[in-house]
């Protein structure tokens, strides 16, 4: 609260407004970061899913060369 | 070796975007809007490349169509898919931003309710695609829809110098603009990372793509036997 005095004297804000002020200050804080969040979020969930479709799709792969490879033995 | 190419380049993306939000957190908030104002340094680049990614696929559909090669197909779901999750994130970014500034998390505002609608059209085109079993007639319809769909994307560029809407005006790119210099750098750098992330994300869902194809083509051989 200290660091507004200057301001307070100055201007003859009220302490409810610097109150409100730092208030909004912070919660402009925690959106902001929620907005960093949440679109870094998304990035990385879908590539999470790549990651996880290129999984499936290895493995798939895989058993279909090998059933190809065991089908003319039969 | 390719591989490697990608998640080096990847990474380095991701390495930008994380020195970025070093400098931006050291940087004052704007005078009447605070700290929310520095999210425009992600939103804006998000948008570019999902727009980018929207511009692209629609080019890809035309040449599917012109040329009837699937590699063009593959280009634009690729490139689709990517730039649905930047659109995603951009809109996210934008309605966190609304919350502080407007009082609201949406406002059915042109710019908006145009890259709402633009999500949603890339989305459906996705679904379509995954309700259609016969690859040629796959790629056919996805491309006349993903053309369709662009028709979208000027219409979000131009929204805020077209119509009166409350979304604010834009302060790149324009010469009503007033970003300092040295930010306009950091936006810069971030669209730069955040295009050659969207690169780096297209290409690998580019192979896999292509392996999918390989797995049709395995698929229809075994059941050939």
């Amino acid at each position: 609260m200290h660091a507004f005095l200057p301001l307070l004297l100055a201007q003859a804000v009220s302490p409810d407004d610097l109150v409100r002020e730092a208030q909004r200050l912070q919660r402009n804080y925690e959106f902001l970061s929620y907005g960093l969040i949440v679109a870094w979020l998304v990035l990385v969930v879908y590539v999470l899913m790549m990651v996880a479709r290129e999984r499936r799709l290895k493995r798939e792969i895989a058993s279909l060369k090998v059933m190809l490879e065991e089908r003319p033995k039969k | 070796m390719r591989d490697k190419i990608l998640y080096l380049l990847g990474a380095a993306a991701v390495l930008i975007v994380a020195r970025n939000i070093y400098v931006i957190s050291g940087l004052p908030g704007e005078e009447a809007q605070g700290a929310i104002f520095k999210i425009i340094f992600f939103h804006v680049p998000l948008a570019i490349t999902a727009l980018t990614c929207g511009t692209v696929a629609c080019a890809a559909s035309i040449l599917y169509l012109v040329k009837k090669e699937m590699k063009y197909d593959a280009v634009a779901v690729s490139v689709t898919e990517v730039g649905l999750a930047f659109l995603a994130g951009n809109l996210i970014t934008g309605s966190i931003w609304a919350r502080i500034i407007w009082g609201v998390w949406w406002a059915w505002d042109v710019r908006l309710t145009s890259a709402l609608v633009c999500w949603i059209l890339y989305a459906s085109y996705l679904m379509i695609r995954h309700a259609v079993e016969e690859p040629t007639q796959r790629a056919k319809l996805a491309a006349v829809v993903s053309i369709f769909a662009f028709i979208d994307v000027p219409i979000v560029i131009l929204s805020i110098r077209l119509f009166r809407t409350q979304h604010p005006g834009p302060v790149f790119f324009s010469s009503s603009g007033s970003f300092p210099h040295d930010w306009s750098m950091i936006m810069m750098w971030n669209l730069f990372a955040m295009m050659m992330l969207g690169a780096v994300m297209t290409m690998i869902r580019l192979r896999q793509e292509e392996v999918q194809r390989e797995i049709d083509s395995l698929r229809r051989l075994a059941h050939a036997f």
